[in-house]
């Protein structure tokens, strides 16, 4: 167990956040502690899975901080995925980069 | 015997310059300090300006002014005017006093190193002037608030603010060093003085002496316009130094020091100047958008001093006028929602009327922006005030200390590893400034390098108020009290009437 800070942006939001995790939290906890300080205060909720994003890749929801390498103070992007609600270990080719990813 | 006049006698008298033959140059003017960018030392004594004031008239000019601003204040203390100032208005001037009195007094600093290690002795004149005339503009922005405290106690901050690490103050700070205590005199006159002064803040105090009193602040009025005569004064040291250095063929030089500094004065200027405009002047007051004074003021004056001096436009010239539509609209919502850690009361400035005033002004704000706030609004009107707050820090850059925005609206951050250490950064300019010179800034800890150092304790939201020197009392709320989340839209009104 040990505290994982990160820099981390809801998709649609205007901030980044520093928000801090735990090495063996799930994406799928990654994502609702990215989320606590999001919607509701900016933006709406949706009825959708959420995912995060790491280096240009969707991470599995069930995969830990460990386990995909995530390093203290590395940038993820959390969004709302329409197409896949429980569907895990997406491959990223199957999203589009956002349009002002570099 | 007559009088000679003063064009006869002025440059003789002013103009003490010698070869020396018992130190070294080096020793006389340290490049350290005095950073002769590889200009002869007698090519420095053709520097000029074109003021020539003799410290005769400077001590009647100054003395006339002070008795002007001062007797506007004795009479307007009696008045309680301040107690019917909009609120909008009293965060803005609030704000103003923390961010600008002690900046003042560091540019004396500044100013001080001109007056000593300028390679000129019409430029150490001129430059002892402008120590002066910091001095009054500290002084003068101490009192003024100072008058004011027993109307509100956070005017206290005038003073305080630069002795607390407040996120703000930490931003101000690196931006003051790099500006002021921590340059030569030759990147001073240039930063300070050509970017900064000529540039930014003497059009700005000229709209803002404006803006104060058609919002009815005569004292305030008074006090910026009093400043910005001295201001007008002694910016003139810049161009002087600028065409020395062309003249000499040190243009890259010339153009690097304008283009880190108009860079940081932007992010500096986007995050107080772009609210208080937009958001904090009461809308009836507004004569321009902030963007429409960037365009008409700023940057026409900057386009044409760039011209005139055969400069080039800074590098990062479009990602500058593309962030005039945002950058500001997004920090202002940062600021708000981080509102205990400001010592002044952030109006939200988003009634129904100020939305379609931003919506005219920026097209597609409604859609970029006015969904946050109506949001922010729901919550408000369902008593989750507890939503309206952030319960986590806002990540900073590394270089302007400012809030790094997303990508919605912006980049994604930019990361660099230095000597085994991360540094994040908003955008391509600020990591350009910083890899202009890493060894400058790498060993600053921005509040989030404090924060995971453990530097705040206890590491949560109360830990960080106080160690901002934040009291309860002191920590900003909403200006209007969230009125404006309740007001109904005009359609609305009209139907029921």
């Amino acid at each position: 167990m040990a505290v994982v800070p990160l820099q981390a942006v809801f998709r649609g939001d205007f901030v980044t956040l520093l928000v801090l995790v735990d090495d063996e939290d799930t994406m799928e906890v990654v994502a609702d502690k990215i989320a606590y300080h999001v919607i509701n205060r900016r933006l709406p909720p949706q009825d959708a899975a959420m995912r995060v994003q790491y280096n240009h890749r969707v991470l599995s929801p069930d995969q830990t901080v460990s386990q995909a390498g995530i390093l203290p103070m590395s940038f993820v992007e959390v969004f709302y995925d329409a197409r896949e609600r429980s569907h895990a270990g997406m491959d990223c080719r199957s999203f589009p980069r956002h349009p002002l990813e570099r | 015997m007559p009088k000679l006049e003063r064009s006869e006698w002025y440059d003789l008298s002013r103009d003490m310059n010698w070869q020396f033959k018992y130190v070294r140059d080096t020793e006389v003017f340290p490049e350290a300090l005095s950073e002769s960018k590889g200009i002869p030392p007698q090519a420095w004594w053709n520097w000029d300006e074109p003021y020539k004031i003799s410290y005769r008239d400077y001590v009647k000019n100054q003395a006339e002014k002070e008795s002007g601003v001062y007797s506007v204040r004795s009479a307007l203390a009696r008045s309680g005017f301040f107690d019917n100032l909009d609120p909008g208005w009293k965060a803005a001037i609030i704000a103003h006093y923390g961010v600008f009195a002690m900046p003042e007094y560091l540019a004396t600093f500044g100013e001080a190193r001109m007056g000593r290690f300028g390679r000129a002795a019409a430029w150490r004149n001129m430059a002892l002037f402008g120590t002066l005339d910091e001095i009054r503009h500290s002084q003068l922005q101490f009192s003024f608030p100072h008058a004011l405290l027993n109307r509100e106690p956070r005017f206290d901050w005038a003073h305080k603010a630069f002795h607390t690490n407040q996120w703000g103050a930490i931003a101000l700070r690196h931006l003051f060093d790099d500006m002021l205590t921590a340059n030569d005199a030759v990147s001073m006159a240039i930063q300070l003085t050509f970017v900064i002064e000529t540039g930014f803040t003497n059009l700005h105090f000229l709209g803002l002496a404006a803006d104060a009193m058609e919002t009815g602040d005569v004292e305030f009025s008074t006090l910026i316009s009093s400043i910005q005569t001295d201001e007008a004064r002694h910016a003139q040291q810049g161009e002087p130094t600028l065409r020395l250095l062309m003249e000499h063929g040190k243009k890259a030089e010339a153009q690097r020091l304008i283009d880190v500094m108009f860079w940081r004065g932007w992010r500096a200027f986007a995050l107080l100047t772009g609210p208080a405009m937009d958001y904090y002047t009461p809308l009836a007051h507004r004569r321009l958008s902030f963007k429409e004074f960037m365009l008409e003021w700023i940057i026409k004056q900057f386009n044409d001093q760039f011209r005139d001096f055969g400069l080039e436009r800074p590098w990062y010239w479009d990602l500058f006028l593309q962030e005039l539509d945002w950058l500001h609209h997004a920090l202002h919502l940062g600021l708000w929602f981080k509102r205990p850690t400001l010592w002044w009361n952030p109006d939200a400035g988003v009634s129904v009327e100020e939305r379609e005033w931003l919506e005219a002004k920026y097209p597609g704000w409604h859609d970029r922006f006015g969904t946050y706030w109506h949001t922010i609004a729901e919550n408000l009107r369902q008593g989750n005030v507890g939503l309206t707050h952030q319960e986590t820090l806002l990540v900073v850059c590394n270089m302007c200390q400012i809030t790094v925005c997303s990508p919605a609206v912006g980049a994604p951050p930019r990361q660099v590893i230095h000597d085994g250490r991360v540094y994040t950064f908003c955008s391509e300019p600020c990591q350009w400034i910083f890899e202009q010179n890493p060894a400058r800034y790498a060993g600053h800890l921005s509040i989030i390098d404090r924060f995971l150092a453990g530097h705040i304790q206890p590491p949560d939201m109360a830990g960080l108020l106080a160690y901002m020197g934040l009291s309860p009392a002191e920590q900003g709320t909403d200006a209007m009290n969230y009125s404006w989340a309740f007001e109904l839209p005009q359609a609305a009104v009209k139907s029921v009437a």
